[in-house]
């Protein structure tokens, strides 16, 4: 266990005056699960950390889902059992709210956050791809003032995110999905509950009425440094009615991408016909489901 | 490294402690007030042994820094049960012989508790995922899965709010 200072913030400016104070070795804590953890297991990334602030005191005013037009914002201090029983999550972005329901057990999703979840930039998070099939932007606040930037520009490398000294994550936007949009998460752990992502997918799609695709979205998870959606495979669905050889072609451009990107492995042998697996899994499930809603029994309603 | 001093509600009792800045909620409970009921398993949350109430949810008190728990309310496994009375969770845990080593029995009582706290008439299933994150090396859960269900029927006829089906 490192030694280090504990302060709360009390309000936004105090977090960014900490962080512009301490550098790299300040950080920011809200639920804890994984900062405590990288802690105790002495891991050297967090070897210079002098202090820490709690970020929770601003639930207040960082801890809400709500809409604005065709967009959600997503305060970065909700839990994950907060998304996945938020009434507009469920409307308007399931496969979030189903991705943050496969995180942990129920103790870590009610402590972890969204915000803290992605800045730890884990390439395994769940609800990470999720936000990425859906494009989301992350809020950032700063010294100066906030800005806006798409959570594909926002890692810059594994554990390596956009956040400038003085800047942390307020919030996220995320378009409402469509109608006539399906969605899907689907996840390779090692066991049912407690089980990081080992391979994960997410999906969003829209058909038209002739169960034509008009768009699709494919995120994967775990396979990449910096996530990332997967146009090859997307190019693959787009703008004809699929059959079961497409969702499997789609699946083979992601393996195919994966080895093109980080070679072959030792694990590839296993990996490539499983990330297959799952990307066609969710692509099933998403078509289906959008083929439901296009023909007015909507997963989305509007 | 200069102490801190948290203020919160402990088994409905306002506490002040005067702690470690580094010390999690699992330490500030058992090295500071010697309430040594929560226990502590893995240390990364990954066992649920050291399982407390915050707030009305359950969360591993491992991986809760101490400060935070400021203002907070945060109930143990003491503050289950009352006047020397057991709670009937501890009743049906018993009634079924749902341990064994007892090492992880309080992080499964507290779990339960803040279950049914919030779902008086849960489905064994969903008894199941409310308990997923909490281990039991003896692997006792069939037991525990039944208390539970008991638990949540005999609490519900103490207070005599209906099954809705």
């Amino acid at each position: 266990m490192f030694q280090y200072d504990f302060c709360q913030a009390k309000t936004s400016d105090d977090v960014c005056r900490f962080l512009d104070t301490y550098g790299e070795h300040g950080r920011v804590v809200a639920g804890g699960t994984d900062l405590l953890v990288q802690i105790r297991d002495k891991d050297r990334r967090f070897e210079s950390i002098t202090n820490i602030m709690d970020i929770t005191p601003l639930e207040t005013e960082m801890r809400y889902v709500k809409e604005d037009g065709d967009e959600l914002e997503i305060g970065a201090l909700c839990t994950h059992t907060d998304l996945e029983n938020d009434p507009l999550i469920r409307q308007y972005l399931p496969l979030l709210g189903e991705a943050c329901a496969t995180v942990g057990s129920p103790q870590i999703r009610n402590r972890g956050t969204i915000g803290g979840s992605i800045c730890n930039a884990s390439p395994a998070a769940d609800p990470l791809t999720p936000l990425v099939a859906s494009d989301a932007k992350v809020i950032i606040k700063g010294i100066s003032g906030t800005r806006e930037v798409k959570l594909s520009d926002f890692y810059h490398g594994k554990g390596q995110t956009d956040l400038g000294r003085g800047e942390f994550v307020l919030a996220f936007r995320v378009r409402k999905l469509e109608h006539g949009t399906g969605s899907a998460f689907t996840k390779l752990g090692r066991r049912k509950a407690l089980a990081i992502s080992r391979l994960n997918a997410a999906v969003v799609m829209r058909v038209i009425e002739d169960g034509s695709v008009a768009s699709v979205s494919i995120a994967p998870g775990c396979i990449f440094t910096v996530p990332e959606r997967v146009a090859k495979a997307e190019e693959v669905l787009t703008g004809s009615k699929p059959s079961e050889e497409d969702f499997q072609k789609a699946g083979e451009a992601v393996s195919a991408e994966m080895i093109e990107r980080t070679g072959i492995r030792w694990s590839t042998e296993y990996k490539k016909p499983a990330v297959e697996a799952i990307v066609r899994d969710a692509l099933e499930k998403a078509y289906a489901k959008a083929v439901l809603a296009s023909a007015g029994k909507s997963e989305v309603r509007k | 490294m200069k102490k801190i001093e948290v203020h919160f509600t402990l088994n409905g009792k306002e506490t002040t402690v005067t702690v470690d800045p580094n010390e999690r909620l699992l330490d500030l409970l058992r090295d500071d007030l010697h309430m040594t009921g929560t226990k502590e398993g893995c240390g990364v949350g990954e066992c649920g042994a050291c399982t407390v109430i915050l707030d009305g949810k359950a969360v591993t008190s491992c991986l809760v820094p101490a400060g935070s728990g400021e203002g907070r309310c945060v109930v143990t496994i003491e503050g289950i049960g009352s006047d020397g009375k057991l709670d009937p969770i501890q009743e049906a845990i018993l009634d079924h012989h749902a341990l064994q080593c007892g090492f992880c029995t309080p992080g499964f009582i507290v779990s339960a508790k803040a279950l049914l706290d919030e779902n008086p008439d849960p489905t064994k299933e969903e008894i199941k995922r409310a308990i997923s994150g909490n281990l039991c090396r003896c692997t006792g859960y069939e037991q525990l899965v039944e208390a539970i269900y008991d638990a949540a029927q005999e609490l519900r006829n103490v207070s005599g709010s209906r099954k809705i089906s």
